[in-house]
């Protein structure tokens, strides 16, 4: 048998026949790696959350013409959101603004894409339904309220030309009929407009297709989405972008202060995992103490004895490490599930970084005690008891 | 020239003489026992012949070479190759088989050798054991494993501390008569003891008493109690 052959066998006696003590230093290191490798997933994987967690606020980017008093067309509009990578464009609803008469009362009605609206403002409640057949209307609370009107009633919704544009008489003189779908409630000024389909406003007033704003709805840090709004603005698309500063810098301050939270936990649990494992580990050397006095009297030099116990370290830190990263993916998971309603994305690097740390805290915890213990005296150890 | 010579030895632990101005000779196949009340000296003694110390003053010849003035390194080098240790607690690795803790020995030694490991376990009786575990065996079958482990590498000195000390008396004389059978076949052998029946079958006996060498008697009783 080689020395070696040997070495692996008393190494593998060591942890598979003295298993209740090594389990529970595998369980120290193995529960050290789980919460280390799951707290850097979240970590790494916040922004991410936080980022479509935040679209819940609404849109964070809008368009507009690049000159006050020119219209833009869907063309300029689709042309400038190609800017935008598909994987960050969460959603993209145009609007257009006219004024009509209902009730006799002057009234904003906005043409806007139903599906998009529900996207890039999913924080609007509505009571009743969204719009989905022709001439249905979601109608904001207060204009409810002025006009006496609730979900189910109908209303003619008549368009008003500016004084210098032309208009066919039919329009003029009818008006649409409407029904109410859904009252709006968002505590905001949408509360004060009539929101239709684009197609429905358009019967309504007539003429051409316009825009007058397009809201949009950007997955993407506080950089990139500053990048994208200067190409686009900067860009020959007779766009101008904007970002919605309130909806943006707030994202940004608390993404910055939950990944400073994250971090700081992350890096207070290391440390106390590091004690942790370094605590049972030295407990584990030091109640070999004998062992290490007995192999010293049968010769053993102190590189040797370093040697195996460093093996057995770096074996148990490995098996602990691998355990804690399988664990530790699956505890960012369930965290990720329960906290952000979304499964996480794994990171490739933290599976060996975890294991190489395992190994690294495991072998320094090991190292120290087993430095100290083969100071020890061969004949003080091996006498008495 | 002696296998081991000590010349005027003395160990300090500080201001108390441990040993004091010791002069002992062991030849090549005697069977010396070292006697004496707590507190005499004996462990240190045993220490010193061990190779796991070193006295304050004088000189330590085995084999010719002075063992008081090499390094730890050294040390730790001539107890692996020329001492053969034999404990009071049998000191056996919990987690290894008997086997495998005589094949420790060689590790440290040489190169394991399973085979080798096996006779000298046969040598002690145990031959059936190998595979056991320290917790499956009785102290009588740990204390022969440790035998086994300290003849393994053929050592110049077999050292015993008191070898038969943790034993009922059927595992005492099985031990004994290992070593009456070591001694046959020339091993030298140096047992410290409390235990006068086991100091009296060696072939010289060394009374310690405060550190200093009180008397010394030969017997042949060690050869007697073979041919017995």
């Amino acid at each position: 048998m080689t020395k070696r052959k040997m070495f692996i066998r008393m190494i593998t006696a060591s942890l598979t026949r003295r298993r209740s003590r090594m389990l529970v230093a595998l369980l120290a290191i193995a529960v050290g790696a789980t919460i280390l490798s799951g707290l850097v997933t979240i970590y790494y994987d916040v922004p991410r959350q936080m980022g479509a967690q935040f679209r819940n606020y609404g849109a964070n980017m809008i368009f507009t013409s690049a000159e006050s008093d020119k219209d833009f067309s869907r063309d300029n509009i689709e042309e400038a959101a190609a800017v935008i990578s598909s994987g960050d464009m969460v959603g993209m609803t145009p609007y257009r603004y006219e004024t009509v008469r209902i009730h006799e009362q002057p009234i904003v009605a906005a043409g806007m894409d139903v599906e998009g609206a529900k996207i890039t403002s999913p924080y609007w409640h509505v009571e009743g339904e969204w719009p989905s057949s022709p001439n249905e209307a979601l109608v904001g609370e207060e204009v409810a309220a002025l006009l006496g009107l609730s979900t189910g009633d109908t209303f003619n919704a008549l368009y008003t030309p500016r004084e210098d544009e032309e208009t066919e008489e039919d329009v003029l003189n009818m008006g649409v009929d409407m029904t109410v779908s859904g009252i709006l409630n968002t505590g905001g000024s949408e509360e004060e407009y009539v929101y239709m389909s684009m197609e429905d406003l358009e019967s309504i007033v007539g003429g051409d297709p316009r825009f007058d704003l397009v809201e949009l709805s950007v997955s993407a840090s506080q950089e990139k989405l500053t990048s994208y709004v200067d190409t686009i603005s900067g860009g020959d698309f007779g766009v101008s972008a904007k970002l919605v500063k309130r909806v943006t810098q707030s994202e940004s301050t608390v993404l910055t202060k939950l990944q400073a939270l994250v971090f700081l936990v992350t890096a207070v649990v290391l440390i106390l995992t590091m004690i942790c494992v370094a605590t049972t580990m030295t407990a584990v050397v030091t109640e070999r103490r004998k062992e290490i006095g007995l192999r010293k009297a049968l010769g053993a030099s102190d590189k040797s004895i370093i040697k195996e116990f460093m093996g057995e370290g770096l074996l148990l830190g490995g098996i602990g490490g691998i355990i804690g990263a399988v664990l530790g993916f699956l505890l960012a998971q369930f965290v990720s599930t329960r906290v952000f309603s979304s499964s996480i994305a794994f990171q490739p690097l933290i599976l060996p970084a975890t294991i190489i740390i395992s190994i690294l805290v495991t072998g320094i915890s090991c190292f120290l005690p087993v430095r100290s213990a083969i100071e020890v005296d061969p004949a003080l150890v091996l006498k008495g008891e | 020239m002696s296998l081991l010579e000590l010349k005027n030895i003395t160990k300090r632990y500080g201001n108390l003489k441990a040993l004091d101005n010791v002069n002992l000779k062991v030849e090549q196949g005697e069977w010396v026992a070292i006697m004496g009340p707590s507190g005499s000296g004996k462990s240190t003694l045993m220490n010193i012949i061990g190779c796991m110390d070193k006295p304050t003053e004088g000189e330590v010849l085995l084999d010719g070479a002075d063992i008081a003035k090499v390094s730890d390194k050294e040390l730790t080098a001539i107890r692996r190759d020329k001492i053969g240790l034999v404990f009071q607690q049998f000191h056996l690795v919990n987690y290894l088989t008997a086997l495998e803790n005589v094949m420790v020995s060689q590790y440290y030694h040489s190169i394991p050798d399973e085979e080798e490991a096996l006779m000298a376990l046969e040598r002690v009786g145990l031959k059936d054991r190998a595979k056991h575990l320290p917790s499956q065996l009785s102290g009588g079958e740990q204390q022969r494993v440790c035998i086994a482990r300290a003849l393994i590498n053929h050592p110049e000195i077999i050292l015993a501390d008191e070898p038969t000390g943790n034993l009922d008396e059927a595992n005492e004389n099985i031990v004994l008569d290992i070593f009456r059978q070591l001694h046959k076949e020339g091993a030298t052998l140096v047992v410290v003891t409390h235990d006068p029946e086991v100091g009296e079958i060696a072939e010289r006996l060394i009374i310690l008493e405060h550190g200093v060498i009180k008397s010394e008697t030969k017997s042949s009783a060690a050869d007697d109690a073979v041919i017995k």
